[in-house]
């Protein structure tokens, strides 16, 4: 990490490639019922098996393709189904941040490929240390990066096969409370993210806010409750003099 | 349609994914801008968690008889004691589920 130079091939690629998919396999466990979810839930709303897969295949980014389902299923038109992607992914210009160095010096390939397989699971493993390495000594390996990409895309895809082939043949599968999946692995990324008083400022703001839109049925709610909440972090931490200069080292232990 | 918004959604995603990752791109944020998106995630994911866990069905459910309610309690206990996301997920969902 502290080093740029030190960005070597390693004697093993499948090695490293392996170790990367072993690390990055838990997290793809925790993704399987989302995925289901995914799948059913876009036949559920009127896509085509093909084009519910595709959103897998092609924009590979689970909390976009939910939120995004829900509002062609309220009937919200594609400007605001953007503004709103935008906003989802925009953790990721942090992460892109955060790995430039390591990235940035690597041939096109690698860094398109990387680039469209840098989730928040990817960031999560890439930035632990593997093999024989500590901490401190961890250095960024393109081939463990790009076996774990890999591995949590192709899990990604096959839990969204599965809930395509499980959403024609069971009926009611969105009251099995798959979305409770969601909450639960949003729970488990928010909580230990907060680690000062803004944070928490945000996320509660966030929350009553994205509460009180969802009572009343105020279809942009999730942008409001989510841009207030950033304000609101920002305001406090300006206010009270929190010191926000640490932006990309937190996000280092986001797990998901 | 849809492929439209599959595309163009994919776009989007694409771009904030790579977008800094290329050298020719200089980093022209600001420290307010990277300020202002560090409270991404967290408000970002509280916002679509929060109406599920709050508003299963339409209706405010602040009740403990709403099971997404008092799993989520479970799951946010258990996340800040163990900081262990996989634990978290797997043991709340399962305890969804047996409700």
């Amino acid at each position: 990490m502290s080093t740029t130079k030190s960005i070597t091939i390693p004697i093993n690629k499948s090695q490293s490639f392996f170790a990367g998919a072993l690390a990055v396999m838990p997290l793809t466990i925790a993704v399987i019922p989302w995925g289901i979810l995914a799948g059913s839930f876009a036949l559920e709303i009127g896509l085509t098996a093909v084009e519910s897969q595709a959103m897998s295949a092609i924009i590979f980014a689970g909390s976009a393709q939910l939120v995004a389902l829900g509002m062609i299923k309220a009937g919200i038109g594609i400007g605001s189904i953007l503004i709103t992607t935008l906003l989802i992914t925009s953790r990721h210009l942090l992460y892109a941040i955060a790995m430039r160095s390591q990235i940035s010096p690597l041939p096109l390939k690698w860094r398109l490929g990387l680039g469209f397989l840098l989730t928040d699971e990817l960031f999560a493993i890439a930035n632990q240390a593997h093999g024989n390495d500590t901490p401190a000594q961890h250095h960024f390996d393109r081939w463990y990066a790009l076996g774990g990409g890999l591995t949590f895309y192709v899990g990604w895809n096959i839990a969204t096969l599965l809930g395509i082939v499980a959403g024609q043949s069971i009926d009611n599968l969105g009251e099995l409370g798959l979305d409770f999946a969601i909450a639960a692995t949003f729970i488990a990324i928010v909580v230990p993210t907060v680690k000062k008083p803004s944070i928490l400022v945000c996320v509660l703001v966030s929350l009553t806010l994205a509460v009180v839109c969802a009572v009343f049925a105020i279809q942009a709610g999730l942008l409001i409750a989510a841009i207030s909440g950033m304000a609101a972090g920002m305001a406090y931490a300006k206010l009270t003099n929190e010191g926000g200069n640490k932006i990309a080292s937190e996000h280092k232990d986001d797990t998901l | 349609m849809i492929w439209l918004i599959i595309l163009s959604m994919a776009a989007v995603v694409f771009v904030s994914r790579h977008l800094l990752l290329e050298p020719k791109i200089p980093i022209r944020l600001s420290k307010n801008t990277l300020t202002f998106l560090s409270y991404s995630a967290p408000a970002v994911l509280t916002a679509i968690l929060a109406p599920i866990v709050f508003v299963p069905h339409g209706e405010l459910a602040i009740s403990l008889y709403n099971p997404y309610l008092t799993c989520a309690l479970v799951a946010t206990l258990l996340a800040y004691i163990t900081r262990n996301t996989l634990l978290t997920t797997v043991l709340s969902m399962g305890l969804f589920f047996f409700l």
